[in-house]
């Protein structure tokens, strides 16, 4: 990634219309290894709007997302042209307890609101000066923006900031947005940043009110430099010319156990092509002269396959926004994934960039139809590549955050003291 | 340019159409010998189960005691002895469940799915109710009979 003092993100933002303003960003992870989806969003906004805002991230020192365990040193440091505060994380997260937690505040007959704030402590990760820093400084901040409802320092940190919080809830249709504290922390920050539309309606239809003033931003995508590289390295790979795409962790919760066993029917039914599954794995993947998993794969082997894929899958149920959909469009390559995420169905919906299934008959008819039809497979992929081009490059997306911390502080100016 | 609906609603067509015909074919109800009406039931149905989340659903609420019909999928440690219980809760917590976490995901997990399956037939019942209802007040009408809209 550039650094946000170079020119071509001096290009995306343009000239600086509106006044420096003092943020700062509250995060469970930083920095440039830490890989998880909120994280990468964080850090990605933060890099660009540095070089027009005095922009400060709270964070804690971990680097492993299950244990907490603190990795990073404490203390301040300025990382891609940013300031970074880390926090030492008090205890690791105890995986157990948190399991059996998680049973009882999910479990149908519900919990005490005491209980769900214990889960959210027990969620981690428990950083209690970073909390102390917020209670003591957090009026320094003109504006406060919070990512991930689900981790304890935007859970307990947000509170203590609420009239100049912005919250980027990063929510996903899983049981921890169903959770009864939720609707009174949903309704208490100044402004709201969300990945999609789907999202947007899940917090506010939770929060039990229209949640304003408020963003869809997405996540910005710098155009593709080299849309067609050379097959050279899939062939040396043994992938074949005509192979369909799944990127990212092959994991049950993403879905990966049902494309499986969709994709092997398709197979039995004469379905051609090949399933390549490129990702660290934690399925047993069956033996299957079709289907070829590739275990973690370097950048230029990501870039080449998603070049020459005829279809990218995506078969995760729960999403607040995937980027590896968008990596697809931006590639012109159409997707094929599990209507019943929203996120996923809406998003190919608006895009006119590929099909969904809701079924095994759904997976086959829809992905013979990809394979058979080439012009209008290009031309899905074409119109995904559009909408990218529409909605997600950076100076869009990052018209629409400054658009909405513009609001949110000329509101809190004009508001009663 | 091809529309995600348009090729959608073609091809959900054609899998609806292979599903009829088979259900037909193993003997089912001779009414979804009717490819309009099956589409019609085809669609009610998945408009149930896009609403069966537990907070959209109104059997719950007229079930009673959760206790007495929910399934529950938490294991509490829980004595009745007080005090003198610790050392048994102890013992379950820490020395058996270790042991037996195996069996008790296998069961939570199929339990999780009886736990949908149940949400989802919910829903249907409450589309299917609520449909009745509108056919019942529209058989009034055309009788010429009152209908409570209040």
């Amino acid at each position: 990634m550039s650094s946000p003092a170079s020119p071509s993100i001096e290009r995306e933002i343009g000239p600086a219309p509106a006044p420096r303003v003092k943020l700062a960003f509250v995060v469970q992870r930083y920095g440039a290894g830490i890989a998880g989806g909120s994280e990468m969003h964080c850090r990605q906004l933060a890099e660009r709007l540095a070089s027009r805002h005095d922009i400060t991230i709270l964070t804690t020192c971990a680097r492993d997302y299950v244990t907490w365990d603190n990795a990073l040193p404490a203390g301040e440091s300025v990382e891609n042209g940013v300031r970074v505060r880390r926090f030492p994380v008090a205890h690791p997260r105890n995986l157990k307890a948190f399991a059996d937690l998680s049973d009882e505040v999910f479990d149908d007959l519900g919990s005490s609101p005491d209980r769900e704030e214990e889960w959210f402590r027990a969620n981690g990760p428990d950083a209690p000066a970073l909390l102390e820093h917020l209670r003591a400084h957090g009026k320094d901040y003109e504006l406060v923006l919070f990512w991930a409802f689900r981790y304890a320092p935007s859970h307990f940190g947000l509170p203590l900031v609420a009239d100049r919080a912005i919250l980027l809830p990063t929510a996903e249709e899983d049981p921890a947005v169903d959770l009864q504290v939720l609707p009174e922390y949903f309704a208490r920050p100044a402004g709201y940043l969300f990945l999609t539309p789907e999202e947007e309606t899940l917090v506010s239809t939770r929060a039990g009110q229209r949640l304003q003033p408020s963003r869809v931003i997405g996540i910005g995508l710098e155009p593709e430099r080299d849309p067609h590289p050379s097959r050279d390295i899939l062939d040396g790979l043994g992938i074949p010319q005509d192979f369909v795409l799944y990127l990212g962790r092959v994991d049950r919760n993403k879905g990966c156990a049902t494309l499986i066993e969709y994709f092997q029917e398709y197979s039995e039914a004469g379905g051609q092509t090949t399933l390549v599954l490129a990702g660290p794995s934690t399925l047993a993947i069956p033996a299957h002269p079709r289907i070829r998993a590739l275990g973690y794969v370097e950048d230029a082997v990501r870039h080449a396959l998603l070049s020459h894929a005829r279809a990218l899958v995506v078969p995760s149920p729960y999403e607040s926004l995937s980027i590896v959909l968008l990596e697809g469009w931006n590639h012109g390559v159409p997707a094929l994934v599990n209507a019943y995420c929203k996120v996923l169905q809406g998003q190919v919906r608006r895009a006119d960039g590929g099909l969904y299934y809701r079924s095994s008959r759904e997976f086959q008819e829809t992905l013979s139809w990809l394979l058979s039809h080439e012009d209008s497979r290009r031309e899905l992929g074409a119109q995904g590549l559009a909408y990218v081009d529409r909605e997600y490059r950076w100076p869009t997306v990052l018209d629409r955050v400054e658009s909405l911390l513009e609001e949110v502080s000329r509101r809190r100016s004009t508001a009663p003291a | 340019m091809p529309a995600t609906e348009q090729v959608m609603s073609e091809l959900q067509g054609r899998v609806r159409e292979r599903v009829r015909s088979e259900l037909v074919r193993h003997g089912a109800s001779a009414a979804l010998e009717d490819p309009a009406l099956f589409a019609e039931i085809d669609a009610l149905l998945r408009a149930a189960i896009e609403r069966s989340q537990p907070s959209a659903l109104l059997l719950p609420e007229l079930l009673g005691d959760p206790s007495t019909w929910r399934l529950e999928t938490a294991i509490k440690y829980q004595t009745h002895r007080g005090p003198a219980g610790a050392p048994i809760v102890f013992v379950k917590q820490r020395l058996l469940m270790p042991i037996l976490r195996w069996f008790y995901e296998f069961n939570r997990d199929n339990f999780e799915r009886q736990r949908r399956i149940n949400q989802v037939l919910f829903a249907c019942v409450q589309e299917l109710a609520i449909e009745t209802t509108r056919l019942r007040r529209e058989l009034r009408e055309l009788a010429g009979e009152p209908v409570d809209r209040t």
